[in-house]
């Protein structure tokens, strides 16, 4: 990571220090899982089973003390399943509702893309609002509420890939990758006793967490940050191998991880090394390649850092106003 | 005083020392291009300033101290009183108020040389100062020494001072100083102590050495002679307010009559100020000495040479012999105020004088027949008088059978020549004359060879000689282009070469005429309009027996001396004269028939030049290249140390007034800095990462820290007024850092 050298925010740097226990060499995915944490934003991990997507959420989830729930994703799991449903209890003669695992505080949804499209968006429309409906009712979700979601490339057999519009709501998109031959190596060393997971304690309360994430919301940005903003994710709408460019929605996001990435480094206001740092995370997967595009095997990724290369960095304020 | 002061010291002196003889190089020129008569009072009070500013005393001590200096030279250099007498103060007194109102009526000229002087101490007293705080404090001399070189080349190209040893001497003295002041600044950089370095002086032989070895290559080395003609005259016609003078001293004159002619050549501008206004019968020339002594450059007079005191009533001064024929005549002069050679000005054969003032008695130099006016001891100019004087008509067979042998005194003056004078001068004489056996003819055709041989008259682009060159020789094989001067002169080396007396004759043409005429003593009188520009040189050949007769070698000027011819025939001995100008005509082909109009030939001369001027144009582009090739260089100079310029600026800004644009735009300065230095940022590269690249550069934390001041100004939109002294701190070690 290009910016170890600058200090964290002390309680941010407890929590990535408890998943430096477990995770090997995924700092940088720990780090801006928290981001999204902070960002209030949700998280999407793609990539192959087997390379600690899971093992993540669960060390994140540990390290805060907040109410954990796990769906596994299912082609047979109904939408009820995520939500929660409605039991008619003979003692009281009520439906009595029974909460689904969307109503924890962080909720892993493992393998997203193999259960179908309706299930999927049951728990995707709860990630953009505050409440959930359940029979008519609606439900108010926890607060905090921090969704992770993981999901097989969608190259492999038997997945529903989701759709465009739903990746919108993911704040993040992050890919694990495989370790190194070396940080493999150490990672069978250190689970060859006990689990480290299990040596994991919280260090966020849940209210800490929400004043956190109430602190984020106050880092300062500039108009000539905001410029830089836009002007990225112009860049994306005017880029040739883009068919469906970034929306505004994509703009507030950048700014909001921003902010959180900002406040983690400890400071009170954003530069455009954080919007450039994140810009390839939360903007490609709000991309829609050319059909063109694809088959060269560009990737959404290599369109980002390509737009970054291209965009002014604003360092002057007549420049940017 | 300690090791390490010692040391310092040591270096501190070295490069003051040089210091002051590189500003020695500015007053050197002086006493030749300007009229410094007591340079060397000017050397010792620039070395006493230099010397109490070294001290570093402090300025109750110093300020008296050169003040008292500066009173003493005045008082030395102009005041005749006691000094700190009351009268001494009372003179002091007018003087300054006197130059006060003086430059207040912008009439600088007029400034008393005592205020000039005083005005030029001040001025040194003021160098020494900045000097000192240049080549000590601030350890910054390139500026000055680039400024001296440039003064040294300037000076030579546009004067006669001659800046070879000047430039070799300012090189080495540079090289010294920059070598010592470098190694100076690297010791104090490096925070090395000066008691570490216990052998520091044996760095210094390698740096003497290598000064020495460039100087002697540089000096040794062939070098192109020069590329472009002299810029000199083109650039002094282009500007007519800067002259070249005819018979001044030096070149940077305008026309008129002058007495320094040891070094003639030079452009001039035509001046047409009025000297006087004479009456008289015809124009004549107004004579008013003569030298005898060609040095190859000019001539000098040998005026240590005997004096007598003349009457007004009687000049007893005689250019020719009983022998010529005369006419008596009269002529009134009236001097303006321009006039101010402080000379007798008369017509050949002047006899006596009318209504000259009592008071002024008459100094004649018998050598020359130069007749000072003085009045109370001192040189005078008298405003007017009347002249009584007998024109003389030489008869061309006497001109022609003078014999008998020149007398031993008058040949051992007159045919004086310069031992290095190239031979193929003579060679030329003898060929010009090698047709004629007698003297008149002699003298005639050197006179006629001019206008036959295609020498143009000209004031402008007029060469001066270099050192190893003769002004005749040049004049006569090189540059077939010159005014009076070069005429004059040529003519009498030539003469002289071929053991005919012969002397170089100084005053003025006969002037402009007027319409009017007015009456002197019952004679109807011309009046003619004598100008600067009517200031004139010509020949007078020695005939034994007959004395001087005036020839006049210069293309368009006519000889406005009688000559006759005696018709044997005739019954009577009634002459026929014959104007002279007839004569010339014959050699010169643009003569206007009207005889009487110098001041026209000259104009036409002066059009014809502008044709030919324009004619040549290829020529003078050339000057115009060097001034733009200056101008680029200039630019140059100024295009490289703008970052340094601008660095000075920006720092001083920032330490006065701490704002945030000051900041923003010292920030951005640095940035473009270190683009120039080859550490250029991509657009698309935040401060941040740029910072890390210029730390991992210099190998400091600097940027990075000031990146992160610029940032929270930038992108937070505050400035915190109490980090902007570190902020200062930082973006002067950056740019030092980025500029060395």
């Amino acid at each position: 990571m290009s910016n170890q050298t600058f200090l964290y925010h002390p309680k941010i740097s407890e929590v990535l220090r408890n998943i430096n226990k477990v995770m090997i060499g995924k700092d940088e995915e720990a780090l801006l899982s928290v981001v999204a944490l902070l960002a209030k934003g949700h998280v999407l991990l793609e990539d192959v089973p087997g390379v600690g997507k899971t093992m993540l959420v669960r060390t994140l989830a540990k390290s805060l003390d907040c109410d954990f729930k796990r769906i596994q994703f299912t082609p047979d799991l109904l939408p009820s399943d995520v939500t929660g449903v409605s039991i008619y209890n003979p003692k009281t003669l009520e439906f009595e509702f029974r909460p689904g695992p969307i109503l924890g505080n962080i909720v892993l949804a493992d393998e997203i893309n193999r259960t179908s499209p309706k299930t999927q968006s049951s728990l995707l429309e709860g990630m953009e609002e505050t409440n959930i409906t359940v029979d008519g009712e609606a439900v108010p979700l926890q607060r905090p509420f921090f969704v992770m979601a993981t999901q097989n490339p969608i190259e492999y057999e038997g997945t529903y890939p989701l759709p465009e519009a739903q990746l919108d709501r993911f704040l993040l998109k992050l890919k694990m990758g495989y370790p190194t031959d070396k940080q493999e190596m150490e990672m069978l060393a250190r689970t060859s006793g006990s689990h480290p997971i299990h040596e994991v304690e919280a260090v966020i309360t849940r209210d800490e967490l929400i004043e956190l994430q109430h602190q984020v919301e106050e880092v300062y940005v500039d108009s000539t940050v905001h410029r830089y903003i836009v002007d990225l994710v112009t860049g994306t709408r005017k880029h040739e191998g883009v068919y469906l460019g970034v929306s505004p929605r994509g703009s507030i996001a950048l700014m909001k991880a921003a902010k959180a990435y900002a406040f983690i480094k400890d400071r009170d206001y954003v530069l455009p090394d954080d919007v450039k740092f994140l810009a390839a995370n939360v903007l490609s997967h709000r991309i829609i390649l050319t059909s063109e595009t694809k088959f060269e095997g560009t990737t959404a990724e290599d369109i980002v850092s390509d737009i970054l290369s291209d965009i002014v960095v604003p360092v002057q304020r007549n420049v940017s106003e | 005083m300690n090791l390490t002061d010692k040391h310092q010291r040591f270096y501190q002196v070295a490069i003051y020392i040089c210091g002051f003889l590189l500003f020695m190089e500015w007053l050197r020129p002086l006493e030749i291009i300007a009229d410094f008569n007591n340079v060397s009072v000017f050397f010792i009070y620039a070395a006493f300033c230099f010397f109490i500013s070294f001290l570093q005393v402090n300025w109750v001590i110093s300020v008296p101290l050169k003040l008292l200096g500066l009173i003493f030279i005045i008082d030395g250099l102009y005041m005749g009183e006691r000094i700190f007498g009351s009268n001494w103060f009372t003179v002091i007194y007018d003087q300054i108020m006197y130059n006060i109102q003086v430059i207040q009526g912008q009439q600088w000229w007029q400034m008393t040389p005592m205020f000039r002087s005083l005005l030029f101490l001040i001025l040194l007293w003021l160098m020494s100062y900045l000097l000192f705080y240049w080549f000590i404090v601030a350890k910054r001399m390139l500026i000055f020494i680039l400024l001296t070189i440039i003064y040294v080349t300037v000076v030579d190209t546009f004067t006669i001072y001659d800046g070879k040893w000047a430039i070799i001497r300012t090189f080495t003295l540079s090289m010294i100083s920059l070598g010592l002041s470098h190694f100076y600044k690297e010791m104090e950089k490096e925070e090395i102590s000066f008691k570490q370095m216990s052998s520091s002086y044996i760095w210094f032989f390698p740096l003497i050495g290598m000064i020495i070895l460039s100087t002697l290559i540089g000096y040794s080395s062939p070098k192109l002679t020069p590329q472009w003609p002299d810029p000199v005259p083109y650039l002094t016609s282009a500007n007519p307010g800067a002259g070249s003078g005819k018979g001044g001293e030096g070149p940077v004159q305008k026309v008129g009559y002058g007495e320094n002619d040891s070094r003639l050549g030079g452009g001039f501008i035509q001046d047409d100020t009025p000297v006087f206004q004479a009456l008289a019968n015809d124009e004549q020339y107004w004579r008013i000495e003569s030298k005898d002594t060609y040095t190859g450059k000019g001539w000098e007079d040998t005026l240590d040479g005997e004096t007598s005191a003349l009457s007004a009533d009687d000049l007893e001064f005689e250019t020719f012999t009983n022998e010529v024929e005369t006419e008596e005549r009269t002529s009134f002069l009236n001097f303006t105020g321009e006039a101010n050679f402080n000379k007798l000005v008369y017509p050949y054969g002047a006899r006596s004088l009318d209504q000259f003032p009592n008071n002024t008695s008459l100094e004649l130099h018998t050598n020359t027949g130069e007749i000072d006016t003085i009045r109370d001891g001192s040189m005078t100019q008298v405003e007017e008088y009347i002249v009584e004087y007998e024109r003389p008509s030489f008869e061309y067979n006497e001109l022609r059978e003078a014999g008998g042998e020149d007398p031993e005194n008058i040949r051992e003056q007159y045919t004086q020549l310069p031992d290095n004078l190239p031979s193929r001068v003579e060679n030329l004489a003898s060929q010009i004359v090698e047709e004629d056996d007698n003297r008149y003819d002699k003298a005639k055709a050197v006179e006629a060879y001019f206008a036959a041989n295609d020498f143009e008259y000209s004031t402008e682009d007029v060469e001066v000689p270099e050192d190893h060159e003769d002004y005749v020789d040049q004049f006569l094989f090189d540059t077939k282009l010159g005014y009076c001067d070069n005429f004059s002169t040529s003519m009498v080396v030539l003469l002289r070469s071929q053991d005919i007396p012969a002397r170089w004759v100084k005053g003025f043409t006969g002037g402009e005429p007027t319409d009017e005429s007015q009456s002197v003593q019952g004679e109807d009188l011309n009046v003619y309009e004598v100008t600067s520009g009517n200031a004139h040189s010509w020949v007078e050949v020695y005939f034994p027996e007959i004395g001087w007769v005036p020839f006049e070698p210069t293309q368009g000027f006519s000889n406005n001396t009688d000559f006759y011819l005696e018709v044997e025939s005739d019954d009577d001995s009634d002459t026929t004269t014959d104007d002279e100008s007839d004569d010339n005509s014959a050699s010169d082909e643009n003569d206007p028939s009207n005889p009487n109009q110098n001041a026209e030939e000259e104009e036409t001369e002066g059009e014809d030049d502008t044709n030919a001027a324009g004619a040549s144009n290829n020529n003078n582009q050339l000057p115009q290249w060097i001034a733009a090739g200056i101008l680029v260089g200039l630019g140059v100079i100024l295009y490289f140390s703008r970052f340094r310029l601008m660095a000075a600026y920006l720092e001083r800004k920032l330490k006065k007034n701490q704002d945030r644009d000051t900041f923003e735009r010292a920030y951005i300065f640095l940035l473009k800095v270190l683009e120039n230095r080859d550490l250029k940022r991509d657009s698309n590269q935040t401060l941040r990462d740029y910072a890390n690249k210029v730390d991992a550069r210099y190998q400091t934390n600097d940027m990075r820290q000031l990146t992160t001041y610029y940032e929270r100004l930038l992108y937070r939109n505050e400035s915190d007024q109490k980090q902007m002294n570190k902020v200062t701190e930082l973006w002067e070690n950056l740019i030092k850092k980025t500029l060395s």
